[in-house]
């Protein structure tokens, strides 16, 4: 039964791997149809480099990204602290209305920004976009914001406050540090939750602003190249980095704060 | 300390705060002197906290004002009163080290770096933790941690200190060694300490005078002895300490105390007690003296029949019955006495007695104010109905 169960535990790790996996293994295959190994090449790389489109609507992602989690993450962090730390009237009503748009399936959502962006006149592109993204983000950094605040001692800020602290002060020294870590796991999840979005994409992108993920998602007609095998790698060794340096820096607060 | 030039460290007219249509604290006014150690005593729920609160500006009254040494600071914010709280959580900034937990205030009101230095020492050395500055809160003991917190309160040299239930996390014998370490330090700092707590025992033992509240009022204030000795009322008698409750009968000629079913006893009535009203006698234990009597033996006291007893270590205590079938204690240090009354068999008939300076008069209450935590009052209620 043992033996099962860890063959079962392995089989499921190699379905989980295998695609990013194959995926680093394909972007320095010199064929060029996918299933076939022809040999070892950074040619892919190169064409990468070379693709503007797809380096223009990596930018575009990247940008609209690191905007809609910035966004997310401000307004996501004052919205969880006026719902956690003050009595507000109607509170279950609002944190129900921000979590919404968790429910509500993208497309409708999509169709819903369009109609509201057309007939406001404004134009699809970055702003429409980050507008777009920010509807979905915030509900994520707010829920991760709320947790992280009510599990934190009330007294903490009503101490600094005692000592003579203002709230910007009370803030910038006692709730940031003690929230950094939170704060960044709102900004990350916003932000990848952004980067990799097509639904809401694909309705608020204008001409010139398109995506990554709509970027590929057209080159489906043409035929995926490797060049897209590439593209993935990066984004995956990128991802590792991140996760690795937050990792890092979390493993350091544990082990420099040890529980007596 | 000239109480006469000097204005009150802290003065509360008419405060009042509800919640709602819950009126947690009811008008009341107070004066706590400078340098004292004033504690506000009473059981959870009766309002002392939400007092607390809005001494430190936390809670805004809904009427009445505070003053800080003279001054009226209702339109003061927290930060900018001259008082700093120790939270019963400590509060403590967990990701800053001791020293820093404790120039958090020196900093926050800029404070030259030399003299920051100085006074975080000093306070560290005042709490005896010098050598813990680079700690952080989690790698210290409850009663370290305890200290770091009395350290940042006092480092700003505030003219308050209140300390919420502070010790209520300590287990017991650290707590007994704190009540004296506190003490001892606010004798040092020579600040006013308002220390909010239900232990009676922490509120008598470190004390210069105390506030005794029930539901929102102030019943009594005054000294740890005076409120001991001279309670003001059925509560304050029977929450502090143990206490036997009689409800009698104020004489005809006014001069003694009769309880129904028992007859005459004896009481220093005060002068002008209306003959005929009712009263309530509160008894300490160990102000009562029992001996073992023949039943059929006629005696000067009040007839009992010994209930049980236990052995504590330092005195014996007696439950007995009246007549009336109240029950009452009466406890007596371990010794020679104690040990013969110990040796008195369960259901014996006993012989109660006490002086008059003893048994102190109070008015008579609704009885429902009474706390039925002591099983001797409980039991009066009944006897007394």
């Amino acid at each position: 039964m043992e033996r099962l169960n860890s063959w079962i535990a392995r089989l499921v790790f190699v379905f989980l791997y295998l695609p990013i996996a194959a995926l680093i293994v394909y972007s320095f295959n010199s064929s060029e149809v996918s299933y076939r190994f022809d040999g070892f090449t950074f040619r892919w790389y190169a064409e990468l480099f070379r693709d503007q489109m797809l380096l223009e609507s990596l930018r575009t992602s990247a940008l609209v990204g690191v905007i809609a989690a910035v966004l997310a993450t401000v307004i996501g962090f004052l919205s969880a602290f006026a719902l956690v730390r003050f009595r507000v009237k109607g509170r279950a009503f609002f944190v129900g209305a921000i979590l919404i748009p968790l429910i509500v399936p993208e497309i409708v959502l999509g169709v819903s920004l369009l109609t509201v962006f057309s007939s406001a006149g404004l134009p699809t592109g970055i702003v429409t976009l980050v507008l777009g993204h920010v509807v979905i983000t915030l509900p994520l950094a707010t829920l991760v914001l709320m947790g992280a605040m009510s599990s934190l001692d009330p007294s903490l800020s009503e101490a600094a406050t005692d000592l003579g602290a203002s709230p910007w002060v009370t803030f910038r020294r006692v709730l940031f540090p003690l929230l950094r870590p939170s704060i960044l796991a709102a900004f990350l999840l916003s932000f990848t939750t952004s980067f990799s979005n097509i639904v809401i994409s694909t309705f608020t992108a204008g001409v010139g602003t398109t995506t990554l993920p709509l970027r590929i998602y057209s080159t489906l007609r043409t035929g995926l190249t490797p060049e897209l095998n590439a593209l993935g790698t990066l984004l995956v060794v990128a991802t590792l980095g991140v996760i690795l340096l937050v990792g890092v820096a979390q493993m350091r607060r544990i082990l420099a704060g040890p529980r007596p | 300390m000239n109480e006469t030039t000097e204005p009150p460290a802290v003065k509360l007219t008419g405060l009042t705060k509800s919640f709602g249509a819950n009126r947690v604290v009811q008008p009341l006014d107070l004066e706590i002197r400078q340098g004292e150690f004033f504690s506000i005593l009473g059981p959870s729920g009766c309002g002392k906290t939400t007092l607390m609160r809005m001494i430190t500006g936390f809670e805004t009254p809904t009427g009445g004002s505070v003053e800080l040494d003279g001054k009226n600071v209702d339109a003061v914010s927290t930060k900018s009163r001259d008082l700093n709280m120790l939270f019963q959580s400590y509060a403590l900034f967990p990701h800053l080290s001791v020293y820093e937990n404790v120039a958090f205030e020196l900093r926050v009101r800029r404070t030259a770096k030399r003299e920051i230095d100085t006074r975080v020492r000093e306070a560290l050395e005042l709490v005896r933790l010098g050598a813990f500055a680079e700690r952080k809160p989690a790698e210290l003991s409850g009663g370290q941690r305890q200290r770091v917190a009395l350290a940042r309160a006092v480092v700003g040299r505030p003219a308050v200190v209140l300390l919420d239930e502070p010790l209520g996390a300590l287990d017991q014998k650290l707590r007994k060694e704190m009540q004296f370490e506190l003490k001892r330090m606010q004798r040092e700092v020579g600040i006013t300490f308002i220390y909010v707590t239900h232990d009676q025992e922490e509120a008598l033992t470190m004390s210069d005078r105390i506030a005794v509240m029930s539901e929102g009022r102030v019943l009594q204030v005054a000294s740890p002895t005076e409120i001991y000795d001279e309670p003001a009322s059925r509560f304050v008698a029977t929450f502090i300490g143990s206490c036997n409750i009689l409800d009698g009968v104020v004489d005809a000629q006014g001069t003694g105390v009769v309880v129904p079913g028992v007859g005459a006893v004896p009481a220093l009535v005060p002068a002008g007690a209306v003959p005929g009203s009712g009263v309530a006698l509160a008894i300490r234990p160990e102000r009562m003296s029992m001996r073992a009597v023949g039943a059929s033996a006629t005696v000067d006291g009040v007839r009992a029949t010994l209930v049980e007893r236990a052995f504590l270590g330092d005195e014996w205590t007696f439950h007995v019955r009246l007549e009336t079938g109240a029950v009452m204690t009466v406890s007596v240090p371990s010794g020679e006495t104690a040990a013969e009354l110990g040796s008195i068999a369960d259901g014996a008939a006993v012989v109660l007695s006490w002086s008059a300076a003893a048994a102190r008069v109070l008015p008579a209450e609704a009885s429902a104010t009474a706390p039925a935590s002591a099983p001797a009052t409980s039991a009066l209620k009944g006897a007394a109905a």
